[in-house]
């Protein structure tokens, strides 16, 4: 089921009723109720998938603690080389046999290539990796194995973020499900402005975008350098509001049950630099892949070529997490790059910022870094969002060629939707301050209740208006 | 009348029903009785609206009634509007067209006949109530709501297209016919088209504005409610269409090098049958016709002889006559045209022209003489 559904529309406020109508003992059997029938929504027996994930991992975790020595590590093996199996079979079996095939045509073996053409589960790499972390988490003895299964499967299908996260540790969410949530005025609201702005997010602005952008990056050269340009610009805003405006609904709707998932995304375009940017975007996968893969790996305390290697391998791994196509696989390391090349230049930088009389945390030094780990980011989504590599490269080649100002709108995009989607950026942007220096949340909140509501009113109305519903999965969702 | 004092109550009943039995010596046991309850309702339902429930179903009341106020506020205002396609359709729907001469069909229609030039010449009133992106289902229902609400036409002038036996697989556009889903024709040919989302756009406010105005027409609609209307770009219907010809026909030769087809579906030939005996039966005088086609296209239709037996087969079944230009002087000629399917607005002028003197003709033939009592047109020259 999708967030921006009529089906969700009816689903969220009668799973809220009957959760708070209910006594505390039938809420969980309730929130597992509702999330089977929110993930079976989309392909129905697809949750035997998940069923079966579901059931090796909560016995993994009960094995895991009742045992010692080498049958622990079997237990883990096991329990994570199973879970992974199943991402390969359905994420990565045609990408790999393929790229098999095709190894193999190199050296003369003429294979013919096997492809299964099975559909991804939804979220599928999203619960895996949830699951994995629980696992690990049991075996270091972090994390008691949980004895409930319906409470471990509830963890694992939780509705709000079962598609596409945050990837919950299980230290933060699973004890939630034991804990009795009350109504809570002042906490349900806050949960459903939540909703409310990452609907905005979602619908007003990266839906709208995204008619451009899916023009353009469907025949790149049939566009100016400046329609290229844009595009990406506009990609940029795009996949940031479109994941953030997700896990900004999954929060609120965590929030409205009574529950708190961890933060995803803190402004990420805010950045100074590559290495602020995953501390910001994305952050629970980051900060998974860097507790389960970066410091395994060794970190940075193992010497210059083991750190190296551990982030290379890191950002590799996570751009091949992101899709079965080498886009993202050279998406992913040329952050690695980027982030490589941050540190090693640090030093000439600062010496430059020094010689032009810029010094640390100056405004134009600020907005210069700001700027280039902007500029970056956006080099790299272009990577992301090509068909293929080569359409990568002929953008990125093509963004200064033929600008023509006449020649700005698309098919899809007529020119009219211009101010729409600029205003809403605009929006997207003041909104942004909120933490900062024009919290408009509070601002609004302290106005007296008519002047408030018609703010608040008008807000929804804005959203239902310019909101563009029609073929509007998320992207997160396919990962 | 006390409760054990075992039994948990809510508190603010509890409060209710001990203020209530504390009252009972002055009013009456059963008066105190009904007090109590009263109180202990109030007491229960502050406790209700202290918790926020209420104020949350109030916004979300309100909210509601937003949607169902903007929902009439749109629609009120496209049917406000007086100029094109939202204007077209208010004028049929409001019976202020009352045309002797009707020109029906898909954007080949809107934009190659010009009502002022066939009306100046056959002197009769003419309007063109052809619609973009249309089949001959929904053309037919326009027309049969055209019928409700309008005197019946002398002559239906009916504009035939490759793809006339296709039915309508995707509404185009479904904003410009939301205002008017309460007209049973149209609603019921949108909803066999796709029942899933009609209903919703019927039933639902603002769900098809919402969903389905990807144009964002609906913001016509506020402008509509205070007499404000866009430029006219439609005349009496017809819509010309100012631009050149573009390389869009190469890249199309390109890219289908055989050609293509188009199907010729039993349920489309069935439309184009009821098409005419709705005509036969309001007494109207119909003629196909197939207006100019870009030469080179006519090529590439591969199955073009086979739509033209059945247009044939129709018109001998039923006594229609079928006019085809498929040969027209100039169908070989871009600078009148804007693409393989559509003439520009000269090339609609000089078509319209034409036109307008077979009509005179076939009018003449039908002893008319009102017809002929209009000067004879003069043709423009034709640039080259």
């Amino acid at each position: 089921m999708l967030f921006n559904s009529l089906a969700f529309a009816i689903f969220f406020p009668l799973v809220v009723v009957l959760y708070y109508s209910l006594p505390q003992p039938r809420r969980l059997a309730l929130l597992l109720l509702a999330s089977c029938a929110f993930y079976m929504a989309f392909i129905p027996a697809y949750i035997l998938i998940l069923f079966v994930t579901i059931t090796i991992d909560y016995i993994a975790g009960i094995y895991l603690e009742r045992s010692t020595g080498p049958a622990r590590r079997i237990w883990l093996v096991g329990s994570i080389v199973s879970t992974c199996a199943v991402l390969f079979v359905f994420k990565y079996f045609d990408f790999f046999t393929g790229n098999f095939v095709a190894l193999a045509g190199l050296i003369g073996w003429h294979l013919s290539p096997v492809v299964a053409h099975i559909i991804l589960p939804i979220g599928l790499s999203f619960h895996t990796f949830q699951s994995l972390s629980y696992v690990v988490e049991v075996y270091r003895g972090k994390q008691r194995a949980e004895p409930g299964f319906m409470t471990y499967a509830t963890y694992v299908m939780f509705f709000p973020q079962l598609v596409a996260g945050p990837i919950e540790r299980p230290q933060n969410l699973l004890h939630q499900f034991s804990e009795k949530h009350e109504f809570d005025h002042a906490r349900i609201t806050a949960g459903l402005k939540r909703m409310a702005w990452g609907f905005f997010k979602k619908l007003v602005v990266a839906d709208r975008l995204a008619l451009y952008v899916n023009d353009v990056y469907a025949a790149p050269r049939n566009f100016s350098g400046l329609q290229l340009t844009l595009a990406t610009l506009f990609f940029a805003y795009q996949i940031y509001c479109d994941f953030s405006g997700y896990t900004d609904i999954a929060l609120g709707a965590a929030q409205v049950l009574g529950f708190k998932l961890m933060e995803n995304f803190r402004t990420p375009y805010y950045s100074l630099s590559i290495g602020e940017f995953w501390h910001r975007w994305h952050i629970s996968l980051s900060t998974w892949f860097r507790d389960y893969v970066y410091i395994p790996l060794g970190g940075s305390r193992s010497g210059l070529r083991r750190w190296l290697l551990a982030v290379m391998i890191t950002f590799t791994i996570s751009g091949l997490w992101h899709g079965a196509n080498w886009t993202y696989v050279v998406w992913g390391a040329l952050n690695g790059v980027y982030l490589l090349l941050g540190v090693a230049t640090k030093n000439i930088r600062d010496r430059m910022f020094a010689a032009i009389g810029l010094p640390v945390g100056s405004l134009p030094r600020r907005a210069i870094m700001l700027a280039t780990t902007f500029g970056l980011t956006c080099a790299a989504w272009v990577v992301f969002r090509a068909k293929n590599l080569t359409d990568a490269s002929y953008v990125l080649t093509h963004f200064a060629s033929g600008w023509n100002l006449h020649q700005i709108g698309t098919e899809q995009f007529l020119l009219r939707q211009m101010p729409i989607a600029l205003a809403a950026i605009l929006v997207l942007e003041v909104g942004q301050l909120w933490p900062g220096k024009f919290p408009v949340p509070s601002i609004v909140g302290r106005l007296p209740l008519a002047p408030r509501w018609a703010l608040y009113a008008s807000f929804v109305m804005a959203v239902l208006m310019f909101g563009v519903y029609r073929n509007t999965q998320f992207i997160y969702f396919q990962f | 009348m006390s409760l054990p004092s075992s039994i948990d109550k809510p508190s603010g009943l509890r409060q209710g029903v001990e203020a209530g039995a504390a009252a009972a010596p002055l009013t009456g046991v059963n008066q105190a009785g009904s007090a109590a309850m009263h109180i202990a309702l109030t007491a229960s339902w502050r406790r209700v609206a202290g918790s926020g429930i209420l104020r949350i179903a109030c916004f979300f009341g309100l909210i509601i009634l937003l949607v169902y106020g903007l929902n009439a506020a749109i629609n009120s205002g496209l049917r406000s509007l007086t100029t094109n396609q939202f204007g077209v359709f208010n004028r049929m729907v409001g019976g202020t067209i009352n045309a002797d001469i009707l020109i029906t069909g898909s954007s080949r229609a809107l934009s190659h006949y010009d009502p002022r030039i066939i009306e100046s010449t056959t002197g009769l009133p003419t309007f063109n109530l052809g619609l973009n992106g249309s089949q001959t289902d929904l053309q037919l229902a326009v027309l049969k709501t055209y019928l409700k609400h309008n005197r019946k036409p002398r002559i239906v002038l009916h504009n035939l297209d490759a793809f006339s036996f296709v039915m309508t697989r995707e509404v185009y556009d479904p904003a410009q016919y939301m205002p008017y889903l309460g007209e049973n024709d149209i609603y019921d040919t949108l909803h066999h088209v796709n029942p899933k989302v009609w209903w919703k756009c019927k039933y639902l406010p603002l769900y098809g504005y919402a969903v389905h105005d990807m144009r964002l027409d609906w913001m016509l609609g506020p402008l509509g409610l205070v007499g404000w209307s866009p430029r006219q770009v439609f005349f009496q219907g017809f819509n010309p269409r100012v631009g050149r010809w573009t390389e869009d026909f190469a890249s199309f030769k390109a890219a289908n090098p055989d050609g293509v087809s188009f199907e010729i579906q039993p349920a489309g030939v069935q439309v184009m049958r009821e098409l005419i005996q709705v005509c036969q039966q309001n007494g109207i005088r119909l003629i196909f016709v197939y207006s100019p086609e870009y030469r080179e296209m006519q090529a590439l239709t591969r199955n073009r002889a086979a739509i033209f037996n059945e247009f044939h087969e129709l018109s001998q079944d039923y006594s229609v006559s079928l006019w085809d230009f498929s040969n027209w002087d100039h169908a070989g000629e871009i600078e009148y045209f804007r693409n393989s399917q559509h003439l520009n607005a000269e090339g609609a002028e000089l078509f319209s022209t034409d036109l307008a003197h077979r009509l005179v003709e076939e009018l003449a033939q039908l002893s008319q003489p009102a017809a002929l009592n209009a000067p004879p047109p003069s043709r423009p020259p034709v640039k080259k």
